[in-house]
């Protein structure tokens, strides 16, 4: 029973939504809104457990004395900082939440991605080599859109930004469209493997 | 060592400073390159300015993050920039969390700036009457969805906790029928779920503004006419700067500009590295086979 509810009602929930997609009738809009307002309701539960989850994780972390032990303190206060000061002082234009946020939160998020961009130069140095014909071209191909998209890209040769957006539009596009395709079938089987009761990994546990 | 070691083993830290040297240079001292227009910035540009005055609103998802700030934020004050000047009302949402902070502070700029040149009541921009922001919804494809049925249901309050129905804009927009275009501006697939969704389902008309690394996996929706118009990167966000200058939407360009000017220095920084570990490479491929 305990496996066979779920599977039932993802099954009759999954074939009810399928069709009330291409019913237009009243009865099946307000339907579909209800259900929507469940699962907006439902996910902001799923993030309450998230918290909880956060919460008792880094609690054990501390309790224990754990590594790295002292970030979780800096974790659960930043966390339980930032939730009371917006709820008690707001969080519009020039608030002490808003001032926080973009004073010290963005600029530390800023700079840790920042940092990739060195990993990136220093590694594309090393490992970009020419070594086949698929490299070779993949190498060639990186240059003239990197050039091609730069305002320089113009005084190599007029037509040398128009190149550049060619590459994008027809190769880069065939083979995104062929990869979109790919995962929309993936999904649809997935799906139905879901609904069906073929696939139920997501019940969890054993088999 | 030979010299063709030598270029293909450049320390790093000579990488990094050399880098951190052509980002800061720019600033300083400051090019003026003329950008190329590319046709998916003027198509977005072109459907924003095809839209008739006092019929329907522009929504615009705050979807970006502090990390792809550079990239993102530009977009965002020019888009609202030029939504602005034609007099169209913008309703902003987000469904990244970290996205109402910058949400805010676009707005904030924006708003700040023309009221600052506003004579009279009508120049100025008011909260709940020319632009609302709705903030940030859990569960983000059942929000989608529904807003296609009612937008209130969804966001009976705004991100101040202002009720929805107190504005005046919101009095006459009930769902996507009153939205003329959604712009996504987000470094994740946000805008593919609008795509498979509310456009599937309610035919709402989706632009973005996308960071140029995901920028390439949505070709094939402006071809097919899903995207109406996309700012790819830091350079399409310069694109936009251009197009609402010369249009006297904006008195100056923004960030955008200048960023592309450190972008285009790194970028033939890291060719010429890359180059020149490619020729030390053959010629110590060379001298290994000859030996």
């Amino acid at each position: 029973m305990k496996r066979l509810l779920p599977l039932a009602v993802c099954l009759v929930m999954g074939i009810v939504m399928i069709v009330q997609f291409f019913s237009p009738h009243p009865v099946s809009l307000q339907f579909n809104s209800m259900i929507l307002k469940w699962v907006i309701i439902l996910a902001a539960f799923a993030m309450v457990l998230a918290i909880g989850n956060l919460i008792r994780h880094h609690g054990i972390k501390i309790q224990r004395h754990k590594e790295n032990w002292p970030f979780s303190i800096v974790t659960l206060a930043s966390m339980t900082g930032m939730a009371v000061i917006g709820l008690f002082w707001g969080v519009e234009d020039g608030s002490l939440f808003q001032k926080i946020y973009l004073n010290i939160f963005a600029p530390l998020s800023a700079t840790m991605f920042a940092l990739l961009a060195y990993y990136m130069a220093s590694a594309a140095y090393r490992a970009f080599r020419a070594k086949s014909l698929e490299a070779s071209l993949l190498l060639i191909a990186a240059f003239i859109v990197m050039l091609g998209f730069m305002p320089f890209g113009q005084y190599i040769h007029p037509q040398f930004p128009a190149f550049a957006e060619w590459i994008m539009r027809v190769p880069n596009m065939a083979s995104q469209r062929g990869i979109n395709l790919g995962i929309a079938f993936g999904a649809i089987a997935t799906a139905m493997k879901i609904i069906l009761g073929i696939e139920r990994s997501w019940l969890g546990g054993k088999e | 060592m030979k010299w063709y070691e030598i270029i293909s083993r450049i320390d790093r830290r000579i990488i990094y400073l050399l880098l951190t040297f052509f980002v800061v240079l720019p600033f300083f001292i400051p090019l003026t390159i003329p950008q190329n227009i590319m046709p998916q910035t003027q198509k977005l540009f072109d459907f924003i300015e095809a839209i008739p005055q006092d019929d329907k609103v522009v929504l615009i998802s705050f979807d970006y993050t502090p990390q792809t700030m550079p990239e993102c934020r530009p977009m965002a004050i020019a888009l609202l920039k030029h939504c602005f000047a034609r007099n169209l009302p913008v309703i902003g949402v987000s469904y990244d969390p970290q996205g109402p902070g910058l949400a805010v502070e676009a707005f904030a700029t924006v708003v700040d700036e023309l009221n600052a040149h506003a004579v009279t009541r009508e120049d100025s921009l008011v909260y709940g009457e020319d632009y609302v922001y709705l903030g940030w919804k859990s569960g983000r494809i059942a929000a989608l969805l529904e807003m296609g049925e009612n937008i209130k249901g969804v966001y009976p309050r705004d991100h101040f906790r202002n009720a929805v129905d107190s504005f005046p804009l919101m009095q006459r927009v009930n769902n996507y029928k009153q939205v003329a275009i959604a712009i996504v501006l987000a470094a994740a697939d946000y805008p593919l779920d609008w795509i498979r969704y509310p456009q599937t389902r309610y035919g709402v008309k989706v632009g973005t503004g996308l960071t140029a690394v995901m920028a390439p996996k949505y070709y094939p929706f402006v071809q097919t006419g899903q995207v109406s118009g996309m700012m790819s990167g830091m350079k399409g966000a310069a694109e936009y700067e251009k197009l609402i200058l010369d249009k006297g939407y904006a008195k100056e360009l923004g960030t955008a500009e200048t960023g592309m000017n450190s972008q285009s220095m790194i970028h033939i920084l890291i060719i010429v590295f890359i180059i020149l570990g490619n020729i030390g490479y053959f010629f110590a491929r060379r001298k290994k086979s000859e030996s």
